[in-house]
């Protein structure tokens, strides 16, 4: 076990609307103020108190933009994980450390987007970063780069398509109980599944986050000082990025080809928590494509592409009483999509027993980062038992 | 003046494989390797990671593999609109086991019920089109000299 592990508590989380792309009635600073703020509404801490700020890869609204408007008393702390969505449990984990290392105090962990002002997230990400070999061949989107990598678990690995439609399915059906998600009105049914446009096979429309307009925030401090704060803290037991030998930026010629490239992370996640697969309550499965977020299932060891079709099924995928309740919110398909942060929240409301879809009881809550990402992180935080 | 890729050519990923599409602009397919140890390394870069070497030299290959996987993408999506009256086009990731595993990618020509994995295929070099973002570019195309059998299986 790490010294990592239980010393720092997401305490505050805060949220704008989600505003369908390029709506959003403020800019993007505007929405990371608000969530800021909220966060520390949240937490019962004052927003002039914050003295970290953390985000992820293409993340536009530094510190330096905030602080005016948050009367920030000092910045201590400013930092940034190399990769987009795959760092989020990563950029946590910079925060963690800054605090255990005695850099910051309150470090707020964020992402705001908003197309109304900037230009379109998917487009900001790829900007000079999309190697030739794909734009020249028609492939630009991540949507059509991780459509090879479906096709390959789907036809060489034997992962069955049912698994897909029902990481799909659990997710609209939490939605629905959610006054906050986006796809809150779309009712997703095996038909509308199956006759849904195609996007980049395999993937259909419902197999694709949605962008959107909007922000989150999260407020990270020590577990001494998250012990006298106003809500239940959730403890962040361990965050490791990275990848192992054979990933990186290898224009599809990572080896191994299939999963989400978390076997690593996944590997020393159980290692430093101390826990494991079983032990899991719920989780958020960040899925900008189904069938990547079935490759950080297989990658943690929740299945593999042999059991995938038995173990994924509707009815396991779903709160209360499923046996592996995933994207309580509805997660990035069906709640909103601002670069995977709302998971973040969604894993901390189950904790304090706050969310739409609450799995009773819950005390060990996954959040695993943007998969087949060029490299990637993965989190696990827990209430004061588990430490 | 006279084509050169250099003047269409896209910043992103490692970079170290100019080479390749100046051969390809010149109707050669070379896949890069190490010129000290004789590794394979695909995709190109700067540096031989099993021996420390710093140069590379590009070997002529015959542009014949497999396909590893593939995609048909449905939708015109935003930076490679040029190909939108294709929609839909397939793009296949090709493995040639004789180039030390390396896969490729290029565009695919053939009947929908060719493109599996497994499937036997061959590169044909095309010049520079708005298409391919002014870049020649390798389209692989099924390999009837391989197998008439149906595709899928384990590979030849």
């Amino acid at each position: 076990m790490s010294q990592f592990r239980g010393k720092t508590a997401i305490v505050g989380i805060g949220q704008t609307p989600y505003y369908k792309r390029g709506a959003s009635p403020d800019p993007e600073l505007k929405l990371a103020l608000r969530a800021i703020v909220a966060a520390c509404e949240d937490a019962g801490i004052d927003p002039r108190d914050v003295d970290g700020f953390v985000s992820y890869a293409s993340e536009r609204n530094d510190a330096q933009k905030l602080v005016s408007a948050l009367g920030t008393r000092e910045v201590r702390f400013a930092s940034l994980a190399w990769v987009h969505g795959g760092g989020i449990p990563g950029a946590l984990g910079i925060a963690a450390s800054a605090i255990i290392a005695g850099q910051a105090e309150i470090v707020a962990v964020y992402r705001s987007m908003a197309e109304s002002s900037h230009q379109r997230l998917r487009v900001a990400v790829a900007q000079n970063d999309t190697a030739a070999q794909y734009l020249v061949n028609g492939l630009e989107s991540p949507a059509q780069i991780l459509a090879l990598r479906a096709q390959r678990m789907l036809e060489a690995d034997g992962v069955p398509h049912a698994a897909m439609r029902a990481m799909a399915k659990a997710a609209y059906y939490h939605a629905r109980n959610n006054p906050r998600a986006y796809g809150r009105n779309t009712v997703l049914d095996d038909e509308t599944y199956d006759n849904a446009r195609l996007i980049a096979e395999p993937y259909n429309l419902f197999d694709c986050s949605r962008e959107n307009d909007g922000a989150c925030a999260i407020l990270v401090v020590s577990a001494a000082r998250a012990r006298n704060l106003a809500k239940t803290p959730a403890y962040i037991l361990a965050t490791p990025m990275g990848m192992l030998a054979g990933g990186g930026a290898l224009e599809e010629n990572i080896k191994p080809y299939g999963g989400a490239g978390q076997i690593g992370v996944a590997r020393r996640l159980w290692a430093e928590s101390g826990y494991g697969p079983k032990d899991v309550n719920v989780l958020q499965v960040y899925q900008n494509m189904t069938m990547m977020g079935i490759g950080s299932l297989i990658d943690h060891g929740f299945c593999t592409p042999e059991t995938a079709g038995e173990i994924l099924q509707f009815e396991n995928l779903i709160a209360p009483h499923g046996k592996l309740p995933m994207n309580t919110s509805g997660g990035d398909l069906a709640e909103g999509f601002i670069h995977g942060m709302g998971l973040v929240a969604e894993a901390v409301r189950q904790l304090r027993g706050e969310s739409c879809n609450q799995v009773p009881g819950a005390k060990l809550s996954l959040m695993t980062g943007g998969p087949g990402d060029t490299m990637s992180s993965t989190g696990l935080f827990g209430t004061f038992e588990t430490l | 003046m006279e084509y050169s890729f250099e003047q269409a050519k896209i910043i992103g990923g490692i970079g170290a494989d100019d080479e390749y599409w100046r051969s390809l602009s010149r109707g050669e397919f070379r896949l890069s390797r190490c010129a000290v140890c004789k590794g394979w390394m695909w995709p190109a870069h700067f540096r031989c990671a099993q021996c420390g070497a710093w140069e590379l030299e590009w070997v002529e290959v015959e542009p014949r593999g497999t396909v590893f996987t593939w995609t048909r993408s449905w939708y015109a999506f935003d930076r490679v609109k040029e190909r939108a009256e294709d929609v839909p086009y397939v793009t296949a990731l090709v493995e040639l086991a004789h180039a030390g595993g390396a896969r490729v990618l290029g565009m695919f020509e053939g009947p929908d019920e060719v493109i599996r994995i497994g499937a036997p295929v061959r590169g044909e070099i095309r010049p520079p089109t708005a298409k391919s973002k002014n870049y020649p570019s390798i389209v692989w195309v099924p390999d009837p000299a391989v197998a008439r059998a149906p595709w899928g299986g384990a590979a030849p």
